[in-house]
């Protein structure tokens, strides 16, 4: 008897056990699920903001202050000046082309400033002639590919230098090119001039993306390209793509390559150069390069954004979401809750009833995807002859639509029949006895049907995935356009082929939208359902 | 007042409800088949007024609930502005028959009826009979109070405004009757708007029959009005069924025999689906005819 109740005891203990551990596996799945999402999230909200945020906010969204930009952006110039003064210098040595170009650019010149002195025609030619003789030796100093040929060819150009009658024209250029190019050709290999050609684009570019088109550079056409850097953390790492070189190596002889970071500054990069400074100029000053500034942008919410998601918010995409849900639940809630009413006040219990509750347990398990291709075939194809807000709708009220009749037949049939009896007792009809007593009992268990049904069809991407969602939009004024979405944007995001590299917190951010628009739209409805429910108990 | 259909064997007469006039034109066949308490009847000079008064009149009645029989063959008359209680043990079809006389057996399906049940001489179970109008002229209180969740007032509202009142005045005034008539006036006067299901259980029961009065019923029907509650709240209860009679038609379904005893002027006794005896209550508790009355009042069985 005793050992029976022992184990008894160690049953019910077991019980409380699994059940209590449960609920706890539950929480800490909850978390983990959760807290990165949220907190990852949040970066699309909380971060450190960069001039350049503020530039593409004031230029894009129309908001900021334009005197106070305009000191900034001036100060930022000036601060970022000496980076552009070192590349400029620098890439002189290295692209010839241009400074060949360019030599051949001042000896036109020359020659109008003579004609224009009405230089007499043989002093003229005489004139052209040293100047060509010069031009001729420059270009060959900057086509030599040892440091000594180019230095006397250097040397050469810059003997004539005290000439009375280049003084003050356009030839005068040639020297200080000859000068600069000396000291090029002092500190860097001439041999590998192609090599740093090369680097030095690396160089240009991960400066594009960190500072933006140079302030002398066209706006760029495409929005993403127009800004650099706008956040601290996406300019640490663009920050990184400056800072090292990646190069693939031969570790150990037939073995794969191997991918390395080396420093820009090192003697196999640019050490020893006149590009050197440039990074140390860089690492120590990003403060006054980028005037960081911690931001909450809670008008990530409301806001636009440029083309691809790369700057702004997902304020279209929210409003798109509440759009289609709303729409789905007009359709499916008003439908769904006369269907159940007709199953259970009206259908009775026959075959034909038992294959229509079997239809609509079956439909409720039909994969979503499926909605999405018979709103396509049908709603897209066939009724409004193309993808449209109505259509995405109706095909989400399809996919809740069993839910729907499930939980409300569920909870119609839970008011006890005492009530009904109540009510035709006292000579109500049956459509009156279900408006006024069996629907607002029944309303709690309803709304429940409908909570977990909004939740869904707002986080659904599939059924709108062909019937009316746009990755980029705005809200269209009217049911028959096209809307982004919450969940087609972070499919979008996710399967596209640069923003979620390049933007991480987009992404994030829309996924922490999405959660919390849902978690709001049920805390609406659980507070609505705990009213009512209050209102029936009467306490 | 209008009701659709005349009794079908009494074709010649015009239906009305006022209770004394119309079936009475048959007294002596109602009078043979009067069940059980057929041979003291004559006897007694109440029994004519009685007669002419009647309400209700069960004729042969049956239901049947698929093949089985709910109640069986049952013949007797309901007297106007009495308590008339209905006894029996369980499943004898007590409820049943009660539930039939306004037709609230229709939410069950597969039943079906045959025999006479009339109201105010208008069979019940006639196929083209308005249940608006008859439910409305039978009120029902069931067994456990089934408030609607909503307010006092919309409560005793309900069935008026079904029947097309809408006057803010005149159902003020509805409510206010029927409050004071159920005994509930002056505990819920201040606070109409509050919700009935925050009233305790016995102030539920009388809401309940307030609501029931609301519909100006000729007869009320009880479904063991008091089964749910305390000895108090059934005490209250009881008080107000002994001033209601004065108005009311009133038939109680009961399984407590002194609750019966006390409150009732006729009884009738159910066993098996059929009418065992029917007579005064006096009579029935002091000195039953039949054995199974006997023995069910004396405590034998059920």
């Amino acid at each position: 008897m005793s050992t029976y109740m022992t184990i008894r005891r160690a049953w019910d203990k077991v019980f409380t056990i699994l059940s209590g551990g449960s609920v706890v596996i539950l929480g800490i799945l909850l978390v983990i699920v959760l807290v990165p999402m949220l907190g990852k999230g949040c970066s699309a909200v909380f971060f450190r903001e960069t001039i350049e945020f503020r530039k593409m906010e004031f230029a894009e969204l129309g908001r900021g202050d334009e005197q106070k930009l305009k000191e900034e952006v001036a100060q930022v110039t000036e601060a970022r000046k000496p980076i552009y003064d070192l590349i400029n210098n620098f890439s002189e040595g290295i692209d010839t082309e241009r400074q060949r170009n360019r030599a051949r650019e001042m000896y036109r010149l020359y020659g109008e400033q003579l004609r224009l002195k009405n230089t007499p025609s043989e002093q003229y030619s005489e004139y052209r002639g040293r100047a060509k003789d010069l031009r001729n030796l420059l270009q060959d100093a900057y086509e030599a590919i040892d440091a000594e040929t180019a230095k006397s060819f250097l040397q050469k150009v810059l003997e004539k230098r005290n000439d009375p009658i280049f003084q003050d024209t356009a030839i005068s250029e040639y020297f200080h090119m000859a000068e600069r190019y000396m000291r090029t050709v002092e500190t860097i290999d001439l041999s590998k001039r192609d090599q740093y050609a090369i680097a030095l684009n690396e160089v240009q570019e991960a400066l594009k993306k960190l500072l933006g088109p140079r302030p002398s550079e066209d706006l760029p056409p495409l929005a993403e390209n127009r800004y650099g850097a706008t956040r601290w953390d996406l300019m640490q790492r663009d920050l990184d793509h400056l800072m090292y070189a990646t190069v693939w190596v031969e570790e150990e002889p037939g073995q794969p390559l191997v991918k390395k970071k080396i420093p820009r500054t090192d003697p196999s990069q640019f050490g020893g150069t006149e590009l050197k400074p440039l990074f140390g100029t860089v690492k120590n000053n990003l403060d006054a390069i980028f005037r960081p500034q911690r931001r909450f942008y809670w008008q990530y919410f409301i806001d636009g954004s440029t083309p691809g998601h790369f700057f702004g918010g997902v304020g279209p995409e929210v409003l798109g979401t509440l759009l289609l849900s709303i729409c789905a639940m007009l359709f499916a809630v008003p439908l769904g809750i006369i269907s159940a009413a007709y199953l259970v006040e009206c259908g009775g219990n026959n075959f034909v009833m038992k294959v229509i509750r079997t239809c609509i347990n079956t439909l409720a398990g039909v994969p979503s995807i499926v909605f999405g291709l018979f709103g396509l075939a049908f709603f897209v194809l066939v009724v409004f002859g193309k993808p449209c807000i109505l259509a995405a709708s109706l095909t989400l009220g399809l996919l809740v639509l069993p839910v729907v009749i499930r939980a409300s037949e569920e909870a119609i049939r839970a008011v006890p029949r005492t009530y009904k009896e109540a009510s035709l007792a006292l000579g109500a009809g049956r459509f009156r006895t279900f408006v006024m007593v069996i629907l607002p009992a029944a309303m709690p268990g309803i709304l429940t049907g409908i909570i977990l049904s909004v939740s869904r069809a707002a986080g659904e991407t599939a059924p709108i995935l062909f019937t009316g969602a746009v990755f980029f939009g705005n809200v269209p004024k009217s049911l028959m356009g096209q809307t982004p979405a919450l969940s087609y944007g972070i499919h979008g995001i996710a399967t596209g082929d640069r923003v979620g590299m390049q933007m991480p917190h987009q992404q994030f951010g829309m996924v922490m939208t999405l959660v919390l628009l849902v978690l709001c739209l049920n805390m609406a409805a659980i507070i609505l359902r705990a009213r009512i429910s209050k209102k029936l108990r009467g306490y | 007042m209008e009701v659709s259909e005349p009794m079908p064997q009494t074709p010649e007469k015009k239906p009305d409800l006022k209770p004394a006039e119309p079936i009475g034109s048959q007294p002596s066949s109602i009078r043979i088949t009067a069940g059980a308490g057929r041979q003291d009847r004559p006897s007694t000079a109440s029994g004519v007024s009685c007669e002419s008064s009647s309400i209700i009149r069960s004729k042969n009645f049956s239901l049947y609930y698929g093949q089985k029989a709910g109640v069986k063959d049952i013949t007797m008359d309901i007297e106007s502005r009495m308590v008339t209680a209905i006894i029996g043990p369980s499943g004898c079809g007590k409820s049943t028959f009660l539930r039939s006389i306004n037709r609230m057996n229709d939410l069950i399906p597969h039943t079906r009826a045959e025999g006479v049940l009339a109201v105010n001489g208008v069979n019940v179970y006639d196929k083209r009979i308005n249940l608006v109008h008859l439910r409305q002229q039978v009120g029902m209180v069931f067994q456990k109070p089934n408030p609607f969740a909503k307010s006092i007032y919309d409560n005793i509202t309900y069935g008026p405004k079904l029947q097309g009142i809408r006057r803010k005045a005149l159902l003020d005034e509805i409510t206010e009757k029927c409050l004071r008539d159920a005994a509930l006036w002056e505990e819920v006067k201040d606070d109409l708007s509050k919700s009935a299901l925050a009233l305790s259980g016995g102030q539920q029961q009388r809401l309940c029959i307030a609501r029931t009065l609301a519909t100006k019923p000729k007869v009320v029907l009880m479904d063991e009005p008091c089964s749910a509650l305390d000895p108090l709240a059934t005490a209250k209860i009881e008080d107000l069924i002994g001033q209601l009679k004065n108005e009311y038609t009133i038939v109680i379904v009961t399984h407590n025999m002194q609750q019966a005893a006390r409150i009732s002027e006729k009884t009738a006794f159910f066993c098996l689906g059929e009418l065992v005896e029917y007579g005064d209550t006096g009579q029935l508790f002091t000195n039953p005819e039949k054995k199974e009355t006997e023995d069910y009042i004396t405590g034998r069985f059920g």
